[in-house]
């Protein structure tokens, strides 16, 4: 036991005394939330949009108004022609058009949206929010409420996906690399020469930080509900106890890493390019898994960062129950058992 | 019983035999060197034996227990000094002592007595981080970690390599005292003076034991390798004709806050001379060296490099000089005549010369059939060859060699020595540090650095008389140890 916690005390001096390590574990969380929070988002916001009407009745004019007044358009001209409205489209004056025919007042339908369909993602949300603008209040076919998000932040959808970033990423790179920097450096050799347990030697590796997980996951979480005003539904409990799940999943594949990596800069790579890049692109943090091809959607299935993303949405935004998210707690258990016995069995006691 | 037994070991890596049918015992409480050039095999019988390595044929025993079945008994039993420096830099010399006792399930207060001698050496530093240290106190701590548990067995790789004599000397004298206490010890070490300091020697060469002695019977059978005959050299005769200074340097000063790395250095060196720059690990080489070679600007002092100001004239000084350094020489992914294409570009040479010199250069150094091999398949001696060939290629004034010999046996060493004579008699001055006191003789003249300052200045004869020693190694050993200033 004596050994064991001076070996943590060691791996906690070696952090502690690498202000770039430093720097990285705690900067980087406290970044990205600032940046997904305020800079990067996709929510529909002060669309530059061109209403072209050619006679202004009073029904037309209270549909302008109302768009007007909403949060997501600024009326920024009104035309007579459609074609006017691709022009000012064209110069990058507006977003998008809204044209209204003649007998609007008595048709009430014959609407056409001219957008914008360079990012393609956008154009929709923009049609589809005016859509509901300007048929919601009065007459409308359907009334759309929105639960767990009425206001339709993304920041509420971001949260959980950052977690499961950053958490893989740090736990991942950070253990791959400290136990492939005591092999270059020649220590690894010593460690094995004596007594000691391989086991413990990389148990105690490992619980620095599994602390240092569960202080970033404490930063973000306060982040999001004191900066980002993202409410935390869920069972406190039950956040913690599949994070730590997550975080153990994630700190054997840094095992796996560092079992394979010859040298810090190849762990490097490998759980950047090996982890992040699929975690950003198929765990359906940015990208639904849903709209995938198929083959995709197979490959991504594998990925763990996909089902801890779905349990903290389900858990944190929606504040269901346990029951509510067994199946993805299970697929991690499961991962975890298997990543972990895998990485243990190919933990080296001899050198090749 | 034998401490160790060693019976038929044969290991590859694929189709590299690093060992080839490897025999010997050592007995207990005996002091056994492992000697031979770089590659041939040491590093592999070292892990082998410490059980980190699987042998692919035969068996070995340590302590009675077999290395591959009795792994946890053997790994309790020996201590394991690995050739690379093996200490964590970022934990202060006391943390990385307390963490290794720990590791072996004891304590330093339990085991103080053991490592007494070596500590009190060190223990002053004892809150300075061990990447801080200089390379003998990190030899010393490295030994004191691999000492804290009472090992039976010690396995020292190559210990001393890049270490200065005093300090090797004094690592020695350590050795010896365990020795008293019945700890076994192999060792492998690069210096003739230390090969005759074991009981026994094994000589490896490409993986297979030529043969095992005492230390006279097989530097005798061996004696092309490890003792060359001298090397041709008439001794320059200066008084006759007054030629050009090189170098010229004047009460040169460079202080890092309150610490004067050098402290008022003042010497010349002549056209063509082969200059030897000596001194202890931390008496300020290096630091002279980067402000000769336009690296640092020194912080007081006036200073001429194949006439151009040192102050102010650094970049035209880079343009004339050679450097090569132990560390970095060329470039492992690059062919030869790759790296010699790439250096002659870097100084600016014309395509066509570079063709016509590479032809000439590689047919001088029997490297032809060699021009298109990757540097990294070469043997360590040949690249240190080819690294001063390209350091000199463009002809610079005078030539930079930072300890360009280290590691490798002494028959390579004396080649490469005629390489820098070659260089000499063609008008290249040669500026050389090195820890080895028989290169030390080969100079023209030499100076020893004691504590920043010059202690002692002119050819290796005329410090021999004047400070009444036998030798070289004498004469350093005599001025370093005067050092107040600790090697730090």
């Amino acid at each position: 036991m004596k050994q064991f916690i001076s070996f943590v005390i060691k791996e906690a001096k070696h952090i502690i005394r690498d202000k770039r390590t430093m720097l990285m574990l705690f900067g980087m969380p406290t970044a990205m939330m600032l940046l997904f929070g305020f800079a990067i988002t996709n929510d529909v916001r002060n669309v530059r949009t061109i209403i072209v009407m050619s006679n202004a009745d009073y029904a037309t004019q209270e549909v302008v108004d109302r768009l007007g007044a909403s949060e997501y358009f600024t009326i920024s001209k009104m035309v007579a022609t459609p074609s006017e409205a691709e022009k000012a489209i064209q110069n990058q004056q507006a977003d998008m058009a809204i044209v209204f025919p003649h007998d609007f007042a008595s048709r009430r339908t014959g609407l056409q949206f001219i957008v914008d369909g360079a990012d393609p993602n956008m154009a929709q949300q923009w049609s589809t929010y005016a859509n509901a603008v300007i048929t919601n209040p009065k007459g409308g076919v359907t009334n759309t409420k929105l639960l767990y998000n009425p206001q339709m932040k993304s920041t509420y959808n971001f949260v959980p996906a950052i977690m499961g970033m950053l958490l893989m990423l740090i736990c991942a790179m950070m253990t791959s690399i400290s136990i492939v920097r005591e092999k270059e450096k020649g220590t690894m050799e010593v460690l094995l020469v004596s007594p000691t347990q391989p086991l413990m030697i990389i148990i105690a590796k490992v619980i620095p930080y599994l602390i240092l997980a569960f202080l970033i996951l404490i930063i973000i979480l306060l982040m999001s509900v004191f900066l980002f005003g993202v409410p935390v539904q869920g069972s406190l409990f039950w956040i913690f106890s599949i994070s730590t799940l997550y975080i153990l999943l994630a700190l054997s594949l840094g095992l796996l890493i560092s079992n394979i990596a010859k040298t810090q800069l190849v762990a490097l790579l490998m759980s950047a390019m090996v982890l992040l890049m699929p975690i950003i692109m198929l765990s359906g943090m940015v990208f639904p898994v849903e709209s995938m091809p198929q083959i995709l959607q197979y490959v991504s299935a594998v990925i763990p960062t996909r089902y801890y993303i779905i349990a903290m949405r389900k858990l944190m935004i929606m504040g269901v129950g346990i029951e509510q998210v067994l199946n993805e707690t299970l697929i991690l258990a499961g991962m975890l058992i298997v990543l972990l016995s895998l990485s243990l069995a190919m933990f080296k006691k001899r050198l090749e | 019983m034998n401490a160790i037994e060693v019976n038929n070991i044969s290991k590859h890596y694929g189709k590299v035999k690093a060992l080839q049918n490897v025999s010997f015992s050592v007995g207990e409480g005996e002091i056994f060197g492992l000697i031979g050039p770089d590659g041939a095999g040491k590093t592999s019988m070292y892990r082998i034996l410490c059980s980190l390595l699987l042998p692919n044929e035969g068996s070995a025993s340590v302590c009675g227990y077999d290395v591959v079945s009795g792994m946890k008994e053997v790994r309790k039993r020996v201590g394991y000094m690995p050739g690379r420096f093996s200490l964590y830099q970022d934990l202060t010399v006391e943390e990385n002592l307390k963490f290794f006792a720990t590791l072996f399930n004891t304590t330093v207060e339990e085991n103080y007595d053991s490592i007494k001698a070596i500590y009190s050496q060190i223990e002053r530093f004892k809150t300075r981080r061990a990447g801080a240290l200089s390379g003998g106190m990190k030899q010393k701590l490295a030994l004191c970690c691999a000492l804290v548990h009472k090992p039976q067995v010690l396995f020292l790789d190559e210990p001393t390599t890049g270490v200065d004599p005093v300090s090797r000397k004094e690592f020695w004298e350590i050795l010896a005292h365990l020795k008293e206490r019945n700890i076994t010890i192999i060792a492998s070490t690069p210096y003739i003076d230390e090969v005759q300091k074991c009981e026994r020697v094994g000589f490896l060469s490409d993986g297979i034991l030529k043969g095992v002695g005492t230390p006279d019977a097989i530097l005798d059978t061996f004696k092309d390798i490890f003792n060359p005959p001298p090397i041709e050299h008439k001794q320059r005769d200066d008084t006759e004709k007054e030629t050009e200074n090189v170098i010229e340097v004047e009460h040169l000063v460079k202080a890092f806050g309150s610490f004067h790395a050098v402290d008022d250095i003042s010497f010349t060196v002549k056209k063509g001379e082969i200059f030897g720059f000596l001194g202890a690990n931390g008496a300020g080489k290096t630091t002279a060296m980067h402000m000769l070679t336009g690296l640092n600007q020194p912080t007081s002092g006036t200073g001429r490099v194949v006439g151009f100001d040192i102050r102010t004239q650094y970049e035209q000084i880079k343009q004339h000089i050679g450097y090569m350094s132990q560390k970095f020489s060329l470039y492992e992914d690059l062919t030869v005549a790759e790296n010699i294409r790439l250096f002659a570009g870097i100084y600016g040479m014309q395509d066509d010369d570079i063709r016509h010199k590479t032809d000439d250069l590689l047919q001088r150094l029997k490297f032809s059939e060699h021009r298109n091999s990757l540097v990294s398949e070469l043997p360590l001696g040949w690249k240190q060859k080819l690294a001063f060939s390209v350091s000199i290629f463009h002809n610079p004034g005078i030539v930079f060699l930072d300890e360009p010999t280290g590691g490798v046996d002494p028959a390579t060493r004396r080649q490469f020595w005629e390489l820098i004579y070659d260089a000499a008699e063609r008008g290249i001055t040669v500026f050389v540090t090195t820890h080895y006191m028989d290169e030390a003789e080969y100079c023209d003249r030499i100076s020893i650095m004691v504590d920043g300052k010059i202690k002692a200045l002119g050819t290796p004869d005329e410090l021999k008389r004047k400070l009444k020693q036998p030798d070289m190694d004498h004469v350093f050993t005599y001025l370093a140890r005067q050092a107040v200033r600790s090697s730090d």
